[in-house]
């Protein structure tokens, strides 16, 4: 009676055996590999928006500070997209008739509102709220990122929930002084370890790490 | 003297039917137990017609369900938990007596093991994976189901190992690979004499991949026992685990009926009761069914039969334990429920169906006419099967429907998605068995060979023996 | 509070911030986690005055209901009217709220409210009908002008209303205007004629009584008033300590109310013997009091010497007559004008004039002119005297008496016009129809019960384009501008009530007129009335056969609210039957007459008959079945009618009391032959009320109180545990309600509903037990019997445990403690295995069985909470302590660098609650209002004892005042 199976198939039940076992493990791992990629976080991904706003110009050339215009991140749970009335504080004078401000005018002049694209997205049952964490010494740069470098704006953190958690369990290494909250240029001193100690101590910074500090 | 005189002499002198009444040679015995495969009977083509209709059933029920929710059941508050758990406890019950069979009778060298061991095991299987369906199932998002297992996730959280149903989740799981495992090892040998007989080249073939070039060495028997070995001491444990960690999902809790710790060997005594019941609904049809009288004796109707009165006995037993701990506990719930809602309550005569039947059923076998008529034995078990699956039903909902607040008592009543479902998974463990009884050997003929054997020796010896006697006087 | 100032409708204008936040409502919440929504930023182009994105606002302003005031605040979320709140500043709300208050923002986004004006020939805008009513109507018979032209509207108190009355007269100097709501009072009107010989209303101050008897006046329940009463009966009901005094009430009444469950005393008499027992009381008052005066004594004393429950009554009397002058009698608006007469008498001989009861001028417009009703009218139709009808705000066609025809004689008007939220009856039956608009959408103002006048400013711009009935007011008097706001200011400039901005932007910051209530009138009681009103109760008992008692229904009012799901399915206060209002029976003659729960029986009365499901129920008298009015509308959530309308069986002849009626089961053949019963399932929302003596509701009588003030304590105590403490920090939270003043009403829950987005299930799914209201009023039975017993009202919501046994079997720990003490649910992390609420003992956790919220709708989600994640299908909820209300007072506490206040963090229930029984607050704080109830002797925690779970909701045990004398 000749082999039922040629010699080569002893090397390649083993080879099955071991792509098996292979496999289910990069099944259980690719998943948890990937929700933490930027592509699946959507992170550094800049997008096109309605108008060709420059965060560069505004900021670094001209040196307006974040509050003028997203003005409610201080007392209120959104920072606000300025209404374009306050856009055309300024460019009622300024570059009145720039095509680049088309969109603009048309806005202010139609009562239409503009379509701005969200960039920062959180889960709707995630109550985040921008007051109270720039009122404890969370600067913008803390969770934004450079946006005075960015040409158009993208999120710099992955706004995961274990990211969150991080800086609310230890807040102390993201803590600076109330009155640098907006300043681009802050960056952690050498002995943040204690200057964060001390403004938690002074701000009573403490944060929640139960579940309806964000969640309700 | 003839190898029947001889056999007939034996049973005799020890005073019970043989385990194993064929003295065929192994030749024959090998072609006559692979004959289901080879060849496929008209009945088998209808039955698995219905069992698969049945099965698309259910199958329909559950997409019903997973997309619509699962206020397509019966449930409310307060009866949250009613035929899904149910049909859990209930089938994760039957999945005991085939691992139970396997291993622990093996360790304890049960000669009758042999015949039934495995479809036992197989029954086992397919019970766990209609059990293992439900915990899913009855969940109101099934799809995060795997949020109750610990693995890092980007929320940084952690199931909660307080609850019981992490518990639930890692023995069943556990059970499942262990007997799925155990089967297969035991299935390797036969397999192989499957290669070896059949009758086309592609059947060879793939029969030979399955049997994972198994040879019968002497090398190859020693590994094989070896492991066996091993497995059913691993095995041996997790038979009384699953069904304790299943007690557990109402022991932790507070309810009055529930919060009881007489539960783990309460249940795991219900569950082998249960299992030894439905190994003789499926015993007594296919031995009857492929002929195999020669091979499942008498002897084995009546060992399976007294399994059934001894677990049955327990379980009557922790009837009686729990109705006098509420009493002698002295909770004014416990007492409410156990001796008030359970005895005259709305659900009180499906109460009272089961203590009959359990009382009944299990103590018809102290007459060895019962314990040895396969009739009688399949017309006891399925009323044991019903009465298992009541059982659980009224131990969930009238500790539920009635809990401490008055204000919150409601009934519960099932719906026809309810009833669409357990229906369904009793006709896709039939579709299964009968997948298996078609494909693979169902009786262990490397072992039922090797018992022959052993039986024949034995035999001699004893006709040796009486030859003297004779000569002596 | 500021005026929302060019506020647009979110969903009609884009208006992003709101955008966000009605998708952030779509509770992807509890599903897309892992795909956030991507829709884009719409800031506002000019953002309005005051509006800070995120942050919600609140603006005083005023519901009416039968013409009545009550001064709300709502919440508006960048221009979406979300919740409503009780105005501190206004006499009628004192910071409370009712039952229709609370609902009435639902009405407000109905999805079926009426959109298209229309003539009957076919669409016709707002233009058209001012272009054919503007200009002086040529129909309208000139000389002289106005001759048939007939107005209907609801009893107003508006001062607006009554100048725009006036207009429309000068221009018709023959214009006819009646006044229309089937549940005014106006036997009152007429019994304060007959005896001040002036219309006036009665100010009742049961904060300053010691002793109320209530004659079939359910006066903390159905009254427009209920809110102000049961909060002013409170202070008087409020035990603290042993040394604490409790007021006493008498109620003798028919079906049972609010006020009858928790009454000391209550007698259950039928319709025809509630006036004789009041008569029997009359006369062992008189008899106690020599000072009585001989007309009133002489017509008691003429009447048959066996009076019914004479002992009862006597009893009571001597307990008034100890407390003359601080005692208050009331008796109902369904009782009629004689009897209000005898009331008014009796307040006399205590001397409770002047104490704590006293008369002002009403605030009704034209209350108790001849003009005032339908009577005028309706001649007037038969005289085919009518060519123009116009019918404003009210449904005669539904709701006036059966015998009154109003449909088939309005059929002869040749020109009707009709103005309404929905396609009602009448609306169908007119050739003109208008929408009207919500309350919350137009300008306006009111009158209160005691004169106060409040300003209504709405909230949005109608939703569906409706108009105010004051704007067809205007266009009949031929007003060029017809703005309700411009309307409004120019009056009360002209009337002097706001002569200067400053003024009136206080007003209306305030939302009343400070100071503008009535001056006490003192009125004499004429002794002449008495005789001819006693003469008349007595002759006009005439019972027999089966009687039938016609009652405003505690929760649809008089049908204004039959489309409001809310109201639907929150159980009834008494019954807790939801989806329906079943006739009343007692349990004895439910047995005589061999009726079962369901049973859908034939009610015939003279010649007119009603089909109706019976509910055999605690405390109504013998042989008499209790309807309530206002039900059966179609409703869209059910695709079928709601409950029995019983506005068919009322008749100008009996408005209330029916005496003499049959009552018939209807059979149906089988379909295996023979005959069946016809039934009905009744959702009830609690189908048992027997407490198996377990230690739930603990009550006791005030004198045990004083003897053993901790009486409750054996079931209190703390037991020992295996778990230890949570870590606890920061406040720690806690609840305490008091079972002595709550009334039952059930504010509470519908304030829960509005706060929280919970959703409503159906009929089906309330029958089947799936109800999701956080906080229930559970009832529980006490004394023997079936019928002679007190049902016992008992908020039941989340205890939030320190040893929560839902918490720990949670398998993926989406319900878990808070470092502040709160029983945390998160939805986001729920899968639904449901073993919380297995192992809850208070059984408060809800669950999502099916998909309960409307994605399609869109003017539904505007109401939604932005505040609180909609919950999807298959998670888990519960009551939280409004945790978005406590996050939010944290977070502006933590910005302002202080700690929280006492009071600070007020829940909805406790905000809503008339009564104040339910205080919130930090239990940590010795110095707060919770710590200091739940440190009170009769302070316990449901089950304690029993199962060691530690509550953090404790409750002060009930307790009732009896009097000895009173037989059983």
């Amino acid at each position: 009676m000749p082999a039922l199976f040629p010699r080569w198939s002893n090397s390649a039940l083993w080879g099955a055996l071991i792509l098996g076992v292979a496999g289910l493990a990069v099944l259980l791992l690719a998943p948890m590999i990937w929700v933490r990629t930027p592509y699946d976080t959507h992170r550094l991904h800049p997008l096109d928006q309605p108008v060709l706003f420059d965060h560069r110009h505004h900021v670094l050339d001209d040196g307006i500070d974040c509050l003028y215009c997203h003005y409610t991140a201080a007392v209120s749970r959104t920072a606000s997209v300025p209404p374009t009335e306050l856009c055309m504080n300024c460019h009622g004078q300024i570059w009145p008739d720039s095509p680049l401000l088309e969109p603009l005018r048309r806005s202010w002049f139609t009562g239409r509102p503009i379509p701005w694209r969200r960039v920062h997205r959180l889960p709707d049952f995630v109550y985040f709220s921008h007051a109270p964490h720039v009122n404890a010494g969370v600067g913008c740069s803390s969770c934004h990122g450079q946006v005075e470098t960015m040409a158009l704006v993208f999120a710099e953190s992955p706004m995961q929930m274990g990211w969150c958690l991080d800086c609310h369990r230890n807040p102390v290494p993201h803590l600076r002084p109330l009155d640098r909250i907006t300043d681009v240029n802050w960056r952690p001193p050498p002995d943040q370890a204690v200057q964060g100690l001390l403004l938690q101590r002074e701000l009573r910074v403490a944060p929640p790490t139960n579940c309806t500090g964000c969640h309700r | 003297m003839d190898t029947r005189a001889e056999s007939a002499a034996y049973s005799k002198a020890v005073d019970e039917p043989s385990v194993l009444l064929t003295r065929a040679p192994d030749a024959v015995l090998t072609r006559r137990l692979l004959a289901p495969i080879w060849v496929g009977g008209i009945t088998w083509k209808v039955l698995f017609l219905v069992t698969a209709g049945g099965t698309a059933i259910m199958a329909l029920a559950i997409a019903y369900t997973v997309i619509t929710g699962i206020g397509v059941w019966g449930n409310d508050i307060p009866v949250a938990w009613a035929y899904a758990i149910t049909n859990f406890v209930w089938w994760i019950g039957i999945g005991h007596a085939g691992t139970f069979i396997s291993a622990i009778l093996l360790l304890l060298e049960q000669p009758w093991r042999t015949s039934i061991n495995r479809f036992a095991e197989a029954m086992t299987l397919f019970a766990v994976l209609n059990a293992a369906m439900f915990p899913v199932l009855h969940l109101g998002r099934p799809w995060l189901a795997y949020w109750i297992f610990p693995y890092p996730s980007t929320m940084q959280v952690w199931p909660q190992f307080r609850s019981a149903l992490p518990w639930d989740a890692a023995a069943i799981s556990t059970y499942g690979t262990v007997s799925l495992i155990f089967w297969y090892l035991g299935l390797v040998p036969d397999l192989a004499a499957a290669r070896d007989t059949a009758p086309t080249l592609l059947k060879r073939r793939l029969y030979g991949i399955f049997a994972l070039g198994w040879r019968g060495s002497s090398a190859h028997w020693n590994h094989y026992r070896i492991a066996y070995g091993i497995l059913g001491g691993l095995a041996t444990p997790l038979v009384l685990s699953v069904h304790t960690v299943v007690s557990f999902d109402f022991a932790i809790a507070q309810l009055p009926g529930w919060h009881s710790t007489i539960f783990p060997p309460y249940f795991v005594a219900g569950a082998i009761y249960s299992g030894f019941a439905m190994v003789i609904t499926l015993m007594v049809p296919i031995r009857r069914i492929f002929g195999l009288h020669e091979v499942i004796t008498t002897r084995h109707l009546e060992a399976v039969a007294k399994m059934t009165l001894v677990t049955g006995s327990i379980v009557y037993y922790a009837y009686a334990v729990e109705t006098f701990l509420a009493w002698y506990g002295g909770s004014e719930f416990e007492m409410y429920t156990m001796l008030k809602d359970r005895i005259s309550g709305p659900y009180a005569w499906i109460v009272w169906i089961v203590y009959g039947i359990n009382f009944v059923a299990p103590n018809l076998f102290w007459f060895r006419r019962i314990r040895r008529s396969a009739i009688a034995l399949f017309a006891i078990s399925i009323f044991i099967n019903v009465a298992m699956w009541l059982e659980r039903f009224f131990l969930i909902v009238t500790s539920l429907h009635r809990d401490f607040l008055p204000s919150s008592w409601r009934m519960y009543l099932p719906t026809f998605v309810d009833g669409a479902i357990i229906l369904g998974t009793l006709f896709f463990f039939l579709f299964l068995f009968l997948l298996f009884l078609r494909f693979v050997p169902f009786v262990p003929i490397s072992e039922v060979k090797e018992l022959r054997h052993e039986l024949a020796k034995e035999e001699r010896e004893l006709a040796e023996r009486a030859k003297e006697a004779a000569h002596g006087r | 509070m500021t005026t929302p100032t060019g506020h647009r409708l979110p969903l009609l204008e884009d208006d992003g911030w709101s955008r966000r936040h009605v998708l952030q409502l779509l509770g992807m919440g509890a599903l897309a986690a892992c795909q956030p929504p991507r829709e884009p930023i719409l800031p506002y182009t000019v953002q309005p005055a005051g509006v800070v994105p995120g942050k919600p606002q609140f603006y005083a302003t005023t519901m009416t209901l039968d013409g009545y005031a009550t001064g709300l605040l709502v919440e508006s979320h960048v221009g979406r009217p979300t919740k409503i709140e009780g105005n501190p500043d206004h006499p009628a709300s004192l910071g409370a709220t009712g039952l229709q208050h609370q609902a009435s923002i639902l009405d407000l986004y109905d999805p079926s409210r009426a959109r298209l004006p229309r003539r009957r020939e076919g669409p016709a805008g707002w233009e058209t009908f001012v272009r054919e009513f503007g200009p002086l109507l040529p129909g309208a018979g000139v000389p002289p002008p106005g001759e048939g032209l007939h107005f209907v509207l609801p009893p107003t108190t508006s001062p607006l209303a009554a100048s725009l009355v006036d207009a429309v007269r000068t221009r018709y100097p023959r214009a006819a205007f009646h006044f229309h709501a089937p549940l005014y009072a106006r036997a009152a009107d007429e019994a304060a004629r007959a005896a001040f010989g002036q219309v006036l209303a009665t100010q009742r101050f049961f904060d300053r009584a010691t002793r109320v008897l209530a004659i079939d006046a359910d006066f903390l329940g159905t009254s427009p008033f209920g809110v102000r009463w049961s909060h002013d009966f409170a202070q008087r009901r409020r035990v603290h300590g042993p040394a604490d005094d409790m007021n006493r009430l008498y109620v003798v009444e028919s079906d049972l109310g609010l006020a009858g469950a928790i009454a000391d005393h209550r007698l259950r008499a039928r319709p025809s013997e509630v006036p004789l027992v009041f008569l029997a009381i009359a006369r062992a008052l008189v008899r106690g009091s020599p000072r009585a005066p001989d007309a009133l004594r002489g017509a008691l004393e003429r009447l048959p010497a066996d009076l019914p429950h004479a002992p009862w009554a006597e009893a009571a009397a001597r307990d008034l007559l100890q407390h003359a002058g601080d005692c208050v009698v009331i008796v109902g608006d369904t009782q009629p004008a004689e009897v209000h007469v005898l009331a008014h008498a009796l307040n006399d001989l205590l001397g409770n004039v002047g104490r704590t009861v006293a008369y002002t001028p009403t605030a009704i417009v034209e209350a108790g002119e001849a003009s005032f009703g339908l009577e005028p009218l309706l001649a007037a139709m038969d005289a085919r005297a009518v060519s123009t009808l116009v019918l404003l705000d009210v449904d005669p066609v539904r709701d006036a008496f059966a015998d009154d025809r109003f449909g088939a004689r309005m059929a002869q008007v040749p020109q009707t016009v009709c103005l309404s939220l929905r396609e009602t009856a009448t609306a169908k039956a007119s050739r003109w129809f208008l929408p009207g608009t919500h309350w919350l959408e137009s300008w306006g103002d009111a009158r209160a019960f005691d004169g106060t006048l409040s300003l209504r400013q709405p909230l949005v711009r109608p939703l569906y384009g409706g108009h105010d009935a004051l704007e067809v007011l205007a266009v009949f008097a031929g007003l060029a501008d017809t703005n309700p706001w411009r309307l409004l200011r120019t009056l009360h400039q002209r009337t002097g009530a706001a002569p200067t901005d400053a003024t009136w932007n206080a007003a209306v910051q305030r939302g009343l007129f400070p100071g503008t209530a009535f001056a006490e009138v003192a009125a004499a009681f004429r002794a002449d009335a008495v005789a001819p009103a006693v003469n008349a109760m007595a002759t006009r008992a005439r019972p027999g056969g089966i009687e039938i008692a016609l009652r405003p229904d505690p929760r649809l009012h008089d049908g204004t609210f039959a489309h409001n799901e809310w109201l639907l399915e929150l159980p009834d206060p008494i019954t807790r039957v939801s989806w329906d209002n079943p006739a009343h029976v007692s349990h004895a003659t439910a047995r005589r007459l061999d009726l079962h729960e369901g049973d859908v029986v034939e009610v015939r009365w003279n010649d007119r008959s009603l089909r109706i499901p019976v509910l055999p129920t605690e405390g109504v008298a013998d042989d008499t079945l209790a309807l309530t009015l206002g039900w059966g509308a179609w409703v869209a959530r059910e695709r079928d009618v709601v409950g029995t309308d019983a506005y068919p069986l009322r008749t100008r002849a009996a408005p209330w009391d029916l005496a003499g009626a049959t009552v018939e089961p209807i059979e149906r053949p089988r379909p295996v032959g023979g005959t069946e019963r016809v039934r009905v399932e009744l959702a009830s929302g609690q189908p048992h009320i027997d407490m198996h003596d377990r230690p739930i509701l603990l009550h006791d009588t005030l004198e045990t109180f004083r003897n053993q003030p901790d009486f409750v304590r054996p079931h209190d105590d703390r037991r020992p545990s295996l778990y230890g403490a949570w870590t606890q920090h920061g406040p720690q939270w806690g609840m305490s309600i008091d079972l002595g003043t709550c009334t039952g009403c059930a504010t509470c829950v519908i304030a829960c509903q509005a706060e929280n987005n919970i959703p409503t299930v159906g009929r089906i799914g309330t029958a089947k037990g799936r109800a999701m209201h956080w906080l229930r009023i559970d009832r529980y039975r006490l004394g023997t019997g079936e019928d002679d017993v007190q049902l016992l009202p008992q908020p039941m919501l989340c205890q939030h445990c320190e040893k929560a046994p839902c918490e720990y079997v949670c398998p993926v720990n989406a319900t878990v403690h808070s470092p502040d003490g709160l029983n945390e649910m998160v939805y986001n992390r729920c899968i639904g295995t449901r073993f919380c609420s297995n192992n809850c003992p208070y059984k408060v956790r809800r669950f999502n069985f099916l998909e309960y919220n409307d994605y399609e709708a869109e003017t539904p989600k505007m109401q939604k909470n932005p505040d609180v994640t909609v919950r999807a299908r298959g998670v888990m909820e519960k009551c939280t302590y409004c945790v978005q209300r406590i996050r939010t007072a944290q977070i502006e506490a933590r910005i302002e660098r202080r700690e929280l206040r006492d009071g600070e963090v007020r829940t909805a229930c406790q905000a809503a609650c008339p009564t104040g029984a339910i205080v919130f607050g930090q239990v940590s704080d010795p110095n707060s209002g919770v710590a200091a109830l739940q440190g009170l002797p009769h302070s316990y925690a449901v089950l304690q004892h029993e199962l060691g779970t530690e509550p953090r909701t404790r409750y002060l045990a009930h307790l009732r005042n009896e009097n000895e004398e009173v037989p059983a």
